[in-house]
């Protein structure tokens, strides 16, 4: 029975096209032993802190930070969420009528993965397919309205921690194993890979900025971004990760982008939500 | 005078070696396309890669068979290397791995 589980497990990640798995795929004592890196590299820091990226490990960006917040630039999006979620569907039904909770304080359980279906469900692709079940069109996924409903939605959820989990269900295990492989694979004539940045590089500068510990790294999303000048996605970060290492982006919510956020949430479970944030 | 006259004699054969032929430009372009196609199925393709190898077809378009073999030439090496990346980092990603 424990082979037929495993053969289950390769036979996914073939579906889903990735690499085999590495050997003994345990990700809980991934979760541990990832947790336990950045609390020895970053020993001052409170692990809720960890959500609020570079501003934790560096103390000039935090007080730039808190200076910023008296105006927080992301208020705008958060307004539009709120107006966008309330409103109603053509067919008279909400988004409330699509999530738990009515949506309200529901971000931190997300994504997830849907046993019915084989799929790692995101925030943003559960709004999409809310949508569509209510006979609207799909929202573009990496800024513009789909930004500022997940921003409205996690202000929901704020100071609730990660709740992420993993289904007995060898689907779920190769979706986390194949986002554990996108996070260290190198990729692009500047051979990066996330993990050379946000594990390897974390805290240190890169040109201008100072790089976010992968620990957390999600619970700030959607985040009003300086450099963009205005609000983006998880997909927005994730694409633009691509295009700076010179890789071909994937299109956004593609299975490799899911299943990257939903290994990446779950190791930062028991970090609190604290999005929408900003970002320099 | 005559030794200015074989001179520039000799180098315009030498520039005239260097130059591409429309058949040449046109395989160049045909081996990077192809080895660029092999790198998106391993999921990798690199944006320089495909930056030179639009710059090489604009080049052929244009009937700049020097510019054309020079760029499919880069878009070929850049591919080749995103190959080779992907299969490093096929077992090499899990060095990297916090245990």
């Amino acid at each position: 029975m424990r082979f037929l589980g495993r053969v289950g497990v390769v036979a996914a990640l073939v579906v889903l096209g990735g690499a085999a798995p590495a050997p003994g795929v345990d990700p809980a004592a991934d979760q541990k032993a990832f947790a336990a890196f950045f609390k020895e590299k970053f020993p001052d820091v409170k692990p809720a802190d960890f959500g609020n990226g570079p501003y934790a490990v560096n103390a000039a960006m935090r007080k730039q930070w808190e200076d910023i917040m008296q105006f927080p630039p992301y208020d705008f999006a958060l307004d539009e969420g709120k107006t966008e979620f309330e409103t109603k569907f053509a067919n008279g039904k909400s988004y409330a009528d699509c999530f738990a909770n009515g949506g309200i304080g529901v971000r931190q359980d997300y994504p997830y993965f849907d046993t019915k279906t084989g799929q790692v469900v995101t925030l943003d692709l559960a709004i999409n397919q809310c949508r569509t079940a209510n006979g609207e069109k799909p929202l573009p996924y990496q800024t513009g309205k789909m930004a500022s409903l997940t921003a409205y939605m996690a202000e929901t959820s704020r100071d609730k921690p990660f709740d992420i989990k993993i289904p007995d269900d060898p689907r779920a295990r190769a979706a986390f194993a194949e986002g554990e492989r996108y996070f260290y694979t190198r990729r692009g004539q500047l051979n990066f890979s996330c993990a050379s940045c946000h594990v390897q590089g974390a805290g240190q500068r890169l040109r201008g900025d100072i790089l976010a510990p992968a620990l957390g790294i999600l619970a700030a999303f959607p985040i009003y971004r300086s450099d963009w000048g205005s609000m983006g996605t998880i997909d927005r970060r994730f694409t633009s990760c691509s295009a700076q290492m010179r890789s071909e982006p994937l299109p956004p919510q593609d299975p490799a982008y899911r299943s990257l956020e939903y290994f990446l949430s779950y190791m930062s479970n028991g970090i609190p939500i604290t999005g929408p944030g900003t970002r320099p | 005078m005559k030794r200015w006259i074989i001179a520039a004699a000799l180098l315009g054969l030498a520039g005239a070696a260097q130059a591409a032929t429309q058949a040449e430009a046109e395989a160049a372009l045909a081996k990077a396309t192809q080895t660029e196609t092999d790198a998106g199925k391993t999921g990798n393709r690199w944006l320089p890669a495909e930056a030179a190898l639009k710059a090489a077809k604009v080049a052929l378009d244009a009937k700049d068979w020097d510019k054309a073999a020079t760029q499919a030439d880069q878009a070929q090496a850049l591919a080749a290397r995103a190959i080779e990346q992907s299969h490093e980092q096929e077992t090499a990603w899990q060095d990297a791995v916090i245990r």
